[in-house]
């Protein structure tokens, strides 16, 4: 059989029509969607595929938690109804933690496309639900059970069918019954867009399915990725990191990059062991989280899709904390997940020292609260972020959140939301990992609780024991703190405030790169000048 | 008795200076080049041109309305004074901190945008207010004075004023800017209450921090261009177009100047709604395509949609969330694409991609024949036939086929196809980049874009707007009077106007209906006497009520447009309707059982200027025939190629003419093509409205 073949043209025309054609998905799930985590944070995906799963565009918006989760799970949609099981008008679901991605909030919807009587190719989004029963978020559940309603591969809607009695199972295990089903009802709205979209497209391109233009980009994009793989040079690069973890027992993640002509394979092995605390990273955050690294690195214009992963092997031991198995816990996936690609930024730095940046004050902080305020139950998360790792062109910036991208909460609407005032939100001084290029700060936040009745706090911290490191000789930023009352607190465990009670939370800076000695002398003198460090020992 | 009214609007490149006569209903245009050294220099330069070429005397120019992009490119280039800002004790680094989002995900050399002011200028006072308006720490006004003293000692010039919860409580905004005022007068002086009284510390903390940073010099120089004006003897008001559409006076633009951020392209989205409504279009797509931006804009139920925030001098184009932000009301514009200048090359994949490189105005497309070796839009458009060697710009410039042709070499070397498949792919490209934004824009906003008509203005607008329509679907197309030079033609027909915001939040079952309705009153008061001071009709004085308003519990508001006051517990019901109606417009299904919440609350007020309006004629002598020019050959995909097509002098075409595609129709400033099955007839306001075949889908 002959494939067709695609000019720069048509397929540069084309494929913008499939790109528009998901955000246009996106600009639907976000306009019918209930969740902030939504609308103001892009944490979703959209997806369109062909038949055998493979990914042809994403929408633009998206976060890099969902690189390559999608599409595996599509794959295991496929698995469990195969062609022959499947009909127009069908509608997929799952939030299962390992065939989606890596955590139970976030659900995954998949709607077969058909055209011309044949099954011809998927569409699929996935996003973060407002709310999906269990515990409220934080690093303590032992195991996914208590994490919420887990929600296996089944059929929401079978041919325009809808299956209520699993609506009601929903609606009953979770707080905001309105809210979830919303949003579930938003991603179908996103689906019938990319279905009729996807249809249109083929009718004007007289194309009877999308498997050559899938296989065009997807060529295209193995080619350039390889491409940028073979001007690394061969070699094994190898990263290893300590972590918090459990702060009474620390985590150890360990990864060896190899290089070898135009692939790269990421092994895991030496890594700790999964825990039973809700830290553990599923094997699709995984992938996510390192393939970012890598696409940062080299590729940081090429699209999202398995043609550009296609030369990256990942491998992690079954059971250490990268990847976890069943009934192992992840709601807060991120306090590991988030540093994987950085350790792909400190392996290959090696060897491409132009295109690093040090290790960045992240994951970012959370405190979450619940309590009663005037008279209601409330429960809230606020997010702050540490500073960014110096590059090869300049300092670090402070304060801004990677791999994770949330806004952090206006002070004025905090102060609102939450029964706190704020007695400060400022950079921390000499944070930032010394280096000829600074690493930027971290920041400091004070609270005080002013509620009348007591509240309960949690957190996601990480770096209390562990510096971000610097690179090339650069040195590492300044650890974080959390301090309840003005002593040290244990930063994995809940505490109750009580009136008057106030929390320090100290973000750490990012690591710096290249000598401090060599760090240009205006620099410094500018670095004191506006406050950003009051020492300039390290520069001596 | 109307007298004369002169427009100028500076834009990057040229200044366009329209006079436009009320009498006659004929309308001038000169384009000067744009002198970025001192803007009001090419601005004398071109309207004494303007006036000795058409002999028309100084004295019979009644009125004068501005448009300018200085401000913005002070931003862009930080070429704004220096400043110094006063704040809450504990937050001077909100500056800084910003977001603490990415705009750009992968880019791990990412900026984000630099603070206006630097940290060490960026100093502290004590004092504290509540988030219901309560002084918790009183202002301590030695520390204001300290702090002031230090600033000025560093050689400041213009100083912001941002306490947190001031939105709602400015007493200490408004203490320390009295005291500070007293000491320094020669310090220009800004605080947040005054320029956008939101919630939200950084968005109103960036938009106060620019209006102090621009201040200086918006003063410096409008005091200048009113000197300048009146020293060739023209004594007319002066007035100045805001971001919003509306004009106003010098005095409230020289107090906050960062209302007038987006003017120009504002007064661009005027002229197409008005000449849209000329020709019975209430939804329009404005689609404004210059020498190296495309724009977009919306208008429904023709008014022009407006916007509440905007981000200034972006870091990156096309990039949400890399500028900074600023709380004004503006009409809302998208950049939705390249311009004439942007330049095609081979991606990473051997894709064809056009922009975002530009070649800008110097060296400009290859054709141009000042040293741009690379292949941009305008060349394309030029070897597809569309534009005339002869006639680009009305024949001040000569354009080489030659030389855009030579361009293609090294993409013909890399990709095997030919010089005009390459052209037509450049062309297609762009629309197609141009067309995905529209849609997913107007697809955001939750509407058909079937049911919007395409109104082309700038340069290269009515070059594409033929495939761009056809590509959205749309059914008609039309090419404005005075295309090439919207922006200025629209500075004309606006009406003066002037916004003002409150934050107050409530939930709206929890509304003092007394406080509620007093609050609108004094910001209309205090917006109909800046409105008075503009010279405006106030026999024709209009006030519109809008809110802020959310489901509580959520971050981010709609704005709903209200019923007219007063207002009493009677109109609840009538609210509430509105902000559901426009949610489910916006969102398409209300959450059940969620209370509303009211946060900002805004009031536009508005009247005629006089001899604002515009009423122009097209001709009504003559035939189409006449205004035949002669037929050249032009690229025409549908029709199999390149194809005999009928060119026509726009000058020439008489009221009710019509034409058939595939066509051109030449004017001074821009080009309007239209392929076969296309139907062209000339309206009575002057705009050619192309009524485009109707494709399936």
């Amino acid at each position: 059989m002959t494939r067709e073949r695609f000019d720069p043209i048509t397929l540069e025309l084309l494929w913008t029509r499939f790109i528009s054609a998901t955000d246009e998905a996106a600009a639907a799930l976000v306009r019918t969607s209930f969740s902030t985590l939504v609308r103001e944070s892009y944490d979703f995906s959209c997806i369109i595929t062909d038949e055998s799963g493979q990914s042809l565009v994403q929408a633009t918006q998206s976060i890099p938690s969902f690189i390559g989760t999608l599409p595996a799970t599509v794959k295991h949609f496929l698995e469990k109804y195969p062609i022959d099981k499947l009909q127009p008008g069908d509608v997929l679901i799952t939030n299962d933690m390992y065939q989606g991605s890596g955590h139970l909030p976030d659900v995954n919807l998949g709607k077969p496309i058909f055209y011309q009587g044949r099954m011809i190719g998927y569409a699929a989004t996935c996003a973060h639900a407002p709310d999906i029963g269990g515990k409220i978020r934080s690093p303590e559940p032992r195991e996914v059970f208590e994490e919420g309603l887990q929600i296996p591969i089944m059929k929401m809607i079978a041919a325009g069918e809808v299956n209520e009695t699993l609506v009601d199972i929903i609606r009953k295990n979770v707080r905001t019954p309105d809210q979830t089903m919303g949003d579930l009802w938003a991603q179908v709205v996103a689906l019938d867009v990319m279905e009729a979209r996807t249809i249109a497209l083929l009718k004007d391109a007289g194309l009877d399915n999308l498997r050559d233009l899938s296989t065009e980009i997807h060529t295209r994009c193995e080619a350039a990725m390889r491409t940028a793989i073979r001007e690394v040079p061969d070699g094994v690069y190898r990263s290893a990191l300590d972590i918090d973890g459990q702060l009474d027992a620390p985590a150890h993640l360990e990864m060896a990059v190899t290089v070898a002509g135009d692939t790269i394979d990421i092994d895991f092995t030496g890594t700790s062991p999964q825990v039973d605390r809700a830290i553990n990273s599923a094997m699709c955050f995984t992938f996510a989280q390192t393939v970012y690294g890598v696409k940062c690195m080299l590729a940081p214009n090429l699209p999202n899709n398995e043609g550009s992963f296609r030369p990256i092997t990942i491998r992690a031991p079954e059971g250490c904390i990268v990847n976890p198995v069943f009934p192992a816990s992840g709601g807060s996936r991120m306090l590991t997940g988030h540093f994987l690609g950085s350790m792909v930024l400190q392996a290959l730095g090696q060897v491409l020292p132009n295109r690093v940046m040090a290790s960045p004050g992240s994951p970012h902080w959370g405190m979450n609260q619940s309590g009663v305020k005037n008279g209601k139950p409330y429960a809230n998360m606020l997010f702050y972020s540490g500073g960014i790792g110096a590059n090869s062109l300049r300092d670090g910036i402070s304060c801004l959140q990677w791999p994770g991208n949330t806004s952090c909460t206006p002070i004025e609407l905090a102060e609102r939301i939450a029964p706190f005032r704020i007695k400060y939100k400022r950079l921390r001084p000499d944070s930032g990992g010394p280096g000829e290029f600074r690493g930027g700060l971290g920041q400091e936040i004070l609270f005080e609780n002013r509620s009348e009745t007591p509240i309960a706090v949690s957190f996601l911290t990480e770096h209390i024991l562990y510096p971000p490191l610097g690179i090339a000789g650069g040195q590492p930023a300044a650890c974080g703190i959390l301090e309840i009352n003005g002593q040290p607190a244990h930063a994995k465990r809940q505490h109750i405030l009580n009136k008057g009670d106030t929390v320090l939370l100290a973000t750490p800076g990012g690591g710096g790169l290249g000598d401090p000695k060599l760090r240009n002398g205006a620099r410094v003198e500018h670095d004191l000048k506006q406050g950003y460090i009051t020492d300039d020992a390290p520069y001596r | 008795m109307s007298g004369l009214s002169l427009a100028i609007d500076i834009g990057g490149t040229f200044t366009d200076i329209v006079v436009y006569d009320p009498q006659a209903a004929r309308h001038y245009i000169h384009k000067e080049y744009t002198t970025p050294d001192d803007p009001a220099r090419g601005v004398i330069v071109g309207v004494k041109a303007l006036l000795a070429r058409d002999g028309i005397a100084p004295s019979s120019i009644k009125r004068v309305v501005h448009a300018t992009t200085l401000f913005t490119n002070a931003l862009i280039e930080r070429k704004g004074a220096k400043s110094g800002l006063i704040t809450t004790e504990g937050f001077r680094d909100v500056l800084e901190i910003q977001t603490e989002r990415k705009y750009e995900l992968y880019d791990i050399f990412i900026e984000m945008p630099r603070p206006l002011i630097p940290r060490f200028l960026c100093r502290e006072v004590p004092e504290r207010m509540t988030e219901t308006g309560q002084i918790e720490i009183p202002l301590d006004l030695d520390a204001v004075v300290r702090e002031a003293d230090a600033l000025v000692a560093e050689g400041v010039e213009s100083i912001a004023f941002m306490f947190l919860h001031s939105y709602i409580n400015p007493a200490h905004e408004q203490a320390a800017l009295e005291i500070v005022g007293r000491r320094h007068p020669a310090v220009h002086v800004t605080a947040s209450f005054e320029v956008a009284p939101e919630i939200r510390e950084y968005d109103r903390l960036s938009t106060t921090v620019a209006n102090a940073y621009i201040k200086p010099l918006a003063q410096r120089y409008l005091d200048r261009m009113a000197d300048q004006i009146r020293e060739l003897g023209i004594d007319g008001p002066f007035l100045l177009m805001l971001s919003n559409g509306g004009l106003t006076d010098v005095a409230e633009a020289k107090r906050t100047p960062i209302q007038l951020l987006e003017s120009g392209p504002a007064a661009g989205v005027l002229a197409a709604t008005y000449f849209g409504g000329e020709s019975g279009v209430d939804r329009q797509l404005a689609f404004d395509m210059g020498g190296t931006t495309a724009k977009a804009s919306l208008v429904d139920d023709g008014e022009p949609v407006i916007s509440y925030v905007f981000e200034a001098a972006r870091e990156k184009r096309f990039t949400e969330g890399s500028g900074l932000p600023i709380k004004t009301s503006t009409i809302e514009l998208i950049e939705i694409g390249a311009g004439g200048g942007s330049i095609a090359h081979l991606d990473e994949l051997g894709l064809l991609k056009v922009g975002p490189e530009s070649a800008g105005a110097m060296p400009g497309a290859a054709c141009y024949g000042r040293g741009g070796t690379l292949p941009t839009v305008t060349d394309a458009d030029l070897l597809l036939g569309y534009l005339n060697p002869d006639f680009f710009l009305g024949g001040t410039i000569r354009i080489d086929p030659k030389s855009a042709e030579a361009a293609f070499a090294d993409l013909v070397r890399k990709t095997g196809m030919s010089v005009i498949e390459l052209a037509w792919g450049i062309h297609d490209i762009v629309n197609e980049n141009m067309a995905s934004a529209a849609r997913v824009h107007i697809a955001k906003r939750g509407r058909d874009p079937r049911r919007y008509t395409l109104m082309a203005t700038g340069g290269a607008g009515p070059v594409h707007a033929y495939h761009v329509a056809r590509k959205i679907n749309l059914r008609q197309a039309i090419c404005p009077p005075g295309a090439g030079v919207g922006s200025a033609m629209g500075l004309l027909m606006a009406p003066a106007r002037i916004d003002r915001v409150a934050s107050m939040v409530s939930l709206l079952d929890g509304l003092d209906w007394k406080t509620f309705e007093g609050a609108y009153r004094a910001l209309e008061s205090d917006a109909s006497d800046v409105l008075s001071r503009t010279g405006a009709d106030m026999s024709g004085y209009q006030v519109k009520r809008y809110a802020d308003m959310r489901y509580f519990g959520q971050e981010s508001e709609v704005v709903v447009a209200l019923p007219p006051g007063p207002y009493t517990a009677a109109s609840r019901d009538a609210i509430a309707h509105g902000f559901e109606k426009l949610y489910r417009e916006l969102f398409v299904r209300t959450p059940p059982a969620v209370a509303i919440q009211m946060v900002n609350l805004r009031v536009s007020v508005s009247a005629p200027v006089p001899g604002g309006g515009m009423a122009l004629r097209g001709s009504r002598t003559g035939s189409a025939a006449d205004a035949l020019k002669g037929h050249r050959r032009v690229y025409f995909p549908d029709a199999g190629g390149f194809v005999e097509s009928a060119v026509y002098d726009r000058y020439r075409l008489p009221v009710g003419a019509q034409v058939a595609g595939p066509a051109i129709v030449e004017e001074k400033e821009s080009t309007l093509v239209f392929g076969p099955g296309a139907a062209c007839e000339v309206h009575a306001s002057g705009s050619l409205v192309v009524t485009l075949p109707v494709t399936e889908g």
